[in-house]
């Protein structure tokens, strides 16, 4: 239970850091976010808006504390004000739109990456030197090598351009009806195909790796080879006795992995169109809608926070150590 | 050579064989790192010829990789070997000049970020106590926040950021890990015998972490330096993929990003995007290869293929001679 306070209190100190950073940024940058804003919707804003824009970005007349308090004070109501890119659409119900899409492409394509990965590398290790070892996770490795954009770049082209296996773009089929039909899950499949395997394909020489390497240090271990004195068979001691051990080291490179997958996201959905959180923080960001993309940033920490902790949780399940 | 008979008229003999006694130990240690391990041979094949490429752009090309030589949207020929982009710019000599910028900013990115990591790391082992709490709750937090879409916010504020804003954010936002790795492994070294030695004779800690500490790191270092490069090729590409570079500056991911908003795909001008693609790709396999290489050399459990083989001969040969002398 230590264990999990202490690394809810991390997280609340990294949230903490990333408001602050956010909050900071704009009044180091030359220039004030507010004029830009103003610039951005062409002159037309009225001056009450305008007035209430500084005020949610904390750039009131005084102290610097007190507009610190200010900002913290909105980010914790979730009173985050209008967008300007779609004024006066609020930011909360534009990001309530957006984000169900990324959480559904990226977390499905993390745990397919994660299970397979391991498995790969259990295998791997299982027969050192063998065909799968020697050449299945370096030739992964070359195509993870590659930053996502390029591969998504490629994907789309072989895929969705010239085979037309794949729609070229957006999340669904726009002329269907969302709703829980055959033909609009139909669509929703097919259009998450190729976003999601270059985000499993980008990752996935990563968990083979860590999970083939923990597998050999682990198999060097006293207790394997007590447990093969007891007459154990190979695959019980794979699984019961090595698999488990070397998971957790997995499970500690997830805090790396996600923030590599999250960037890879941004490219990925700008690729394919993909109307998820990396779209709208790109788009914010060319229509210098500070609002939106300060919201999108800290949002992103949020997740990519909350996936670690999960994984601390799952951490604490697989080390009984950790259980006092 | 003549420069080596130079040395030797020149200077003392012990000089001078001092400095051959490095040479020779360089060789044997290229050598011993080269042998029978073909990742890191074609690793720096491709690594190295793809920067001396770039370095004799001149050379290889005489056409000026920002000015209009063709119409635009040719395929490749034999007077375009890459073809022209949408502006009729040719695709050849952008991919070579484009490297000098890309290649800069990722190995000046990968100097910072191995330096503040070994700086950091180091200390952090080293020290213990409060520097190491403090220290390693900072690099914990700069771990765990994402880094792309950070960058992604500090290019926006910054407005459209050069390749040296570029070098400068990849390197002071990607040392994290590293700096996690030469800690853990200075944790691992520090009790050893010859640290202790050295506090027993009252060295000061900065030659102890110098000279006894940091030679030990040497492969992490390597390692650490090629992954960060590799990291920030792709991270650079992206971000100018994204448009948050300077445009008009000539580099793989501003070709990347020309390509996309000229709608290269739509028009069926595929090699637009597809020869910065694939180079990006290509140094990205040689950089993979020798990050491998250099893991395998570091940690020789983890080593595959024929050193395997030569294992299994041994055991048998081993076992074989253990029955024989029972029998």
């Amino acid at each position: 239970m230590g264990f999990i306070l202490r690394r809810l209190a991390f997280y609340l100190a990294a949230i903490f850091v990333a408001i602050t950073f956010n909050f900071l940024l704009p009044r180091l940058m030359p220039g004030d976010p507010v004029d830009a804003i103003f610039l951005a919707a062409g002159g037309t804003m009225p001056p009450e808006v305008l007035a209430a824009y500084k005020e949610m970005l904390g750039f009131v007349d005084g102290p610097l504390w007190q507009q610190y308090a200010i900002y913290l004070k909105s980010i914790l109501t979730f009173d985050l004000g209008p967008t300007i890119m779609l004024y006066p659409v609020p930011v909360t119900k534009l990001l309530s739109q957006t984000v169900p899409w990324t959480i559904a492409l990226a977390g499905t394509a993390t745990l397919i990456s994660i299970v397979v990965g391991c498995f790969i590398g259990l295998f791997a290790s299982y027969n050192r030197g063998g065909f799968v070892d020697r050449f299945v996770p370096v030739s992964l490795q070359l195509i993870a090598s590659m930053p996502q954009a390029v591969t998504a770049l490629f994907l789309f082209f072989i895929f969705a351009m010239i085979l037309k296996w794949f729609p070229l773009g957006f999340g669904a089929n726009p002329d269907l009806d969302p709703g829980w039909t055959w033909e609009y899950i139909k669509s929703l499949l097919s259009h998450a195909v190729l976003p999601m395997a270059t985000l499993f394909l980008s990752m996935i020489a990563g968990w083979i790796f860590t999970m083939r390497n923990a597998m050999v240090n682990v198999l060097g271990e006293d207790y394997i080879t007590m447990a093969r004195a007891k007459g154990l068979s190979s695959r019980r001691i794979m699984t019961h006795y090595a698999a488990r051990n070397a998971i957790l080291p997995v499970v500690t490179s997830v805090a790396m992995a996600l923030g590599f997958a999250v960037g890879g996201q941004i490219m990925i959905e700008i690729v394919f169109n993909y109307p998820g959180l990396g779209q709208t923080l790109v788009k914010s960001v060319g229509v210098r809608d500070y609002p939106l993309m300060q919201a999108c940033f800290l949002l992103i920490v949020v997740f990519v926070l909350v996936a670690n902790f999960l994984a601390d949780i799952a951490y604490v399940w697989l080390d009984p150590r950790l259980r006092k | 050579m003549t420069i080596a008979t130079d040395l030797t008229q020149l200077s003392p003999v012990k000089t001078e064989s001092r400095f051959m006694n490095f040479l020779k130990k360089l060789k044997d240690n290229l050598a011993r790192y080269y042998k029978g391990n073909p990742a890191a041979i074609i690793g720096s094949a491709i690594v190295g010829t793809i920067i001396v490429a770039c370095l004799a752009a001149p050379l290889l090309t005489d056409k000026d990789p920002n000015r209009r030589v063709a119409r635009g949207h040719q395929p490749p020929s034999a007077e375009l070997w890459f073809g022209s982009t949408r502006a009729g710019k040719d695709i050849f000599s952008q991919v070579l000049y484009g490297g000098r910028s890309s290649l800069t900013v990722a190995f000046t990115a990968a100097a910072i970020a191995t330096i503040v990591s070994l700086l950091v790391g180091v200390t952090s082992g080293y020290m213990g106590g409060k520097v190491d709490e403090v220290m390693m709750a900072i690099t914990n937090i700069v771990l765990v926040l994402p880094g792309i879409p950070l960058l992604i916010i500090l290019a926006a504020l910054l407005g459209e950021v050069g390749p040296v804003v570029i070098a400068m954010l990849l390197g002071f936002t990607g040392w994290a890990w590293g700096a996690r790795v030469m800690r853990s492994q200075t944790l691992a070294i520090r009790n050893k015998e010859f640290i202790i030695a050295a506090e027993v004779m009252g060295e000061s800690k900065w030659r102890i972490i110098t000279v006894e500490i940091i030679p030990n790191l040497i492969s992490l270092v390597a390692g650490g330096f090629v992954g960060t490069t590799l990291y920030a090729i792709g991270a650079q590409a992206g971000l100018e993929f994204l448009g948050l570079g300077d445009a008009s500056v000539v580099s793989w991911g501003t070709m990347l990003y020309w390509a996309q908003s000229s709608a290269a795909f739509i028009v069926g001008a595929w090699w637009d995007f597809v020869v910065p693609g694939a180079v990006i790709a290509l140094m990205g396999a040689g950089l993979a290869l020798l990050n491998i290489s250099i893991d395998q050399v570091s940690n020789p459990k983890l080593r595959t293929g024929a050193y395997i083989k030569i294992w299994k001969r041994m055991k048998a040969d081993v076992d074989a001679k253990r029955r024989g002398a029972k029998a």
